[in-house]
């Protein structure tokens, strides 16, 4: 397998009018991984996606694959295939006419079109479909259309814009599984735009947190949940989100209330800090800190409980919904390894 | 009766009161185009008559046929409409799409032109065709169509374009495609139904042409709808010559408007929700 698909963003800036919307992007992503660029709506992912693609330009800033500056590159030279949310299939063609269209611009014989067409159908599953217009298809079938269309031409980057958004939840999971399968067999460097972190976990390789338009940490998806680099990122990763709560920090511990939380953090002297701990490594336990139950969210294999804990709203997972009733105090305990600590004023993990 | 019915029943008594008063002309002419002129000119009206196709015979063959006047109409109808399409596509796709200097009035503009009263600017046009020769030739009644037809053609287009989603021209010029590509295989196909309306409007304009036509022809380029008046003199009108030249002149409209119907009220539409056809 040919080690192609290296891309690299250099300092990018891209302002609309006073408005900035992406603040000195770097990033740099590998051969043949799947990345995924995940945040907010707003965040600058989409535009950081579409500058790869060539279809916006940078206000400053350059952008390099496999070494190459394509900061000023057109579209179509870039040899890379993009997947839209919308699909934009060209409602006039049918699958085939679809799929085959970016081979005819590049100016493929007719028999390799016509096979490399069927190829790439046989891989999302929808040789039987290529005799339609896009408008006798369902979502799904759609998506996989541009999928294929995406596939057939061998680029060099595979481009993806929040792909399966339109898809209802079922057939969501369904096509993610085999997204990755496709892009392992592929082995093709896939660049993925996502607001769901979901998707962005069980998909990516690695991954960047895009935030108002500036990248807040890169790593893979495991790494990025066991170590938000900073507040923003620990509150967006992670579902429900992390409980946090600002507080003091002495000597190991903090503050909660008129109790303490060891940590497994050791820095000398006082300071403000916002105490983290994700709602699963809340334990609810015969002794600890007390808290009361507002409510009980029952997700049939787990329960979410809303707590209020030292005047505090904290949620906590369990996977056993009759730990506590609606209404009643419980003890509550979380482990020092379990617990974030992060500056209150900078922001950042301690 | 119900009260709905009773609304109904209103709406079809009006509607066929319109009806009549738009199809009586069209059927008055039809009939006295088969007439003879002293059947016409019968008190009380004949309504049963012998069909008769002399009238046709005499301007179609006749010493004062209007044939070349019919194939003038054409040529200037299917230029006008051919240079129009050729101008105004590329023209309305840049305005939908591109960034053009001054495109946020452009709109406003192209409309401005068609507020003119055709009537106040006919003596110039004149003049300006007098001074370089193109009176009474096809290049200077064309000419002269184009500025009317283009600025309307490029505002009818502008909507349809716009409707064409962004992302599908992206997913062409990331396929590979150049823009031109694009337009052509991409852009056009989509906005066939409105390129189709635009030919037929643009069309049936050039065609229907009589103030400019009256001034800017001659004895050489003489379209249809001036020739018909060859049959109306200070002694005498004729009749049934006139209503045959009428029928003549009619028969390529309907066939068009039918041929387009579907394409027409749904680009009366656009143009209705769009208002300015451009924000």
């Amino acid at each position: 397998m040919s080690m192609r698909g290296e891309v690299q963003f250099e300092k990018i800036v891209k302002m609309h009018g006073s408005f900035s919307a992406l603040k000195g992007i770097d990033l740099k992503i590998d051969p043949g991984e799947f990345f995924a660029l995940l945040g907010p709506s707003g965040s600058g992912k989409s535009t950081t996606l579409r500058i790869l693609a060539g279809l916006d330009m940078p206000t400053s800033g350059r952008v390099f694959v496999d070494g190459e500056d394509v900061t000023a590159f057109d579209a179509r030279d870039r040899d890379v295939a993009m997947v839209f949310q919308s699909y934009a299939l060209y409602p006039h063609m049918t699958v085939f006419e679809n799929i085959a269209f970016p081979l005819e611009m590049a100016k493929l014989r007719r028999s390799e079109i016509a096979s490399a067409v069927r190829e790439a159908a046989r891989k999302v599953k929808i040789e039987h479909l290529l005799d339609r217009k896009p408008g006798q298809l369902s979502g799904g079938q759609q998506q996989r259309c541009a999928l294929a269309r995406a596939i057939v031409r061998k680029a060099r980057l595979f481009l993806l814009d929040e792909p399966l958004s339109n898809l209802d939840a079922k057939l969501r999971l369904e096509t993610r599984v085999e997204l990755k399968k496709l892009q392992r067999s592929l082995g093709v460097t896939a660049v993925y735009v996502t607001h769901d972190q979901e998707e962005a976990m069980t998909l990516a390789d690695r991954m960047a947190i895009f935030m108002e338009g500036e990248v807040k940490q890169i790593g893979r998806p495991a790494d990025i949940f066991a170590r938000p680099d900073s507040i923003d990122v620990a509150a967006f990763i992670g579902s429900p989100p992390m409980n946090l709560i600002p507080t003091r920090y002495s000597n190991g511990s903090v503050d909660l209330g008129d109790h303490r939380l060891r940590t497994a953090i050791q820095t000398p002297g006082e300071r403000e800090v916002v105490v983290g701990f994700r709602p699963s490594a809340v334990r609810i336990a015969s002794e600890g800190i007390p808290a009361s139950v507002e409510l009980i969210e029952d997700l049939g294999d787990s329960a979410v409980l809303d707590l209020v804990l030292a005047g505090h709203s904290v949620r906590a997972r369990t996977g056993d919904r009759r730990v506590a009733e609606e209404g009643e105090t419980v003890f509550v305990t979380v482990r020092p390894e379990d617990i974030h600590l992060f500056d209150a004023g900078s922001r950042k993990r301690l | 009766m119900s009260g709905r019915k009773l609304g109904l029943a209103l709406i079809v008594a009006i509607s066929l009161a319109f009806l009549l008063a738009w199809v009586f002309p069209i059927v008055w002419s039809i009939l006295n185009s088969l007439k003879t002129e002293r059947d016409i000119l019968a008190y009380p009206p004949k309504l049963v008559f012998a069909p008769s196709l002399e009238a046709y015979r005499d301007v179609l063959f006749g010493s004062a046929a209007i044939l070349p006047n019919l194939w003038s109409s054409f040529v200037i109808s299917i230029g006008t409409t051919a240079i129009t399409m050729l101008l105004a596509v590329p023209a309305a796709y840049a305005l939908a799409r591109l960034r053009v200097p001054g495109k946020k009035f452009a709109g406003f503009y192209i409309l401005a032109t068609q507020m003119l009263p055709p009537v106040g600017i006919i003596i110039p046009y004149f003049l300006i065709l007098r001074n370089i020769g193109w009176i009474d030739t096809y290049q200077g009644i064309i000419l002269i169509y184009l500025s009317f037809s283009l600025p309307f053609a490029i505002w009818l287009l502008v909507s349809y374009f716009e409707d064409i989603p962004f992302e599908m021209e992206e997913a062409a010029y990331l396929d590979g495609a150049s823009r031109l590509r694009t337009l052509w295989r991409i852009i056009i196909p989509q906005a066939r139904g409105g390129i189709a309306v635009t030919v037929v409007f643009v069309f049936l304009n050039a065609w229907n042409e009589f103030l400019f036509a009256v001034v800017l022809s001659g004895n050489t380029v003489r379209p249809v709808t001036i020739a018909m008046f060859n049959f109306v003199s200070v002694e005498q009108t004729l009749w049934a010559k006139l209503a045959a030249v009428s029928v003549l002149a009619m028969l390529p409209v309907i066939v068009l408007g039918i041929a387009a119907q579907r394409h027409i009220v749904k680009g009366l539409t656009v143009g209705a929700v769009k208002g300015g056809g451009r924000r």
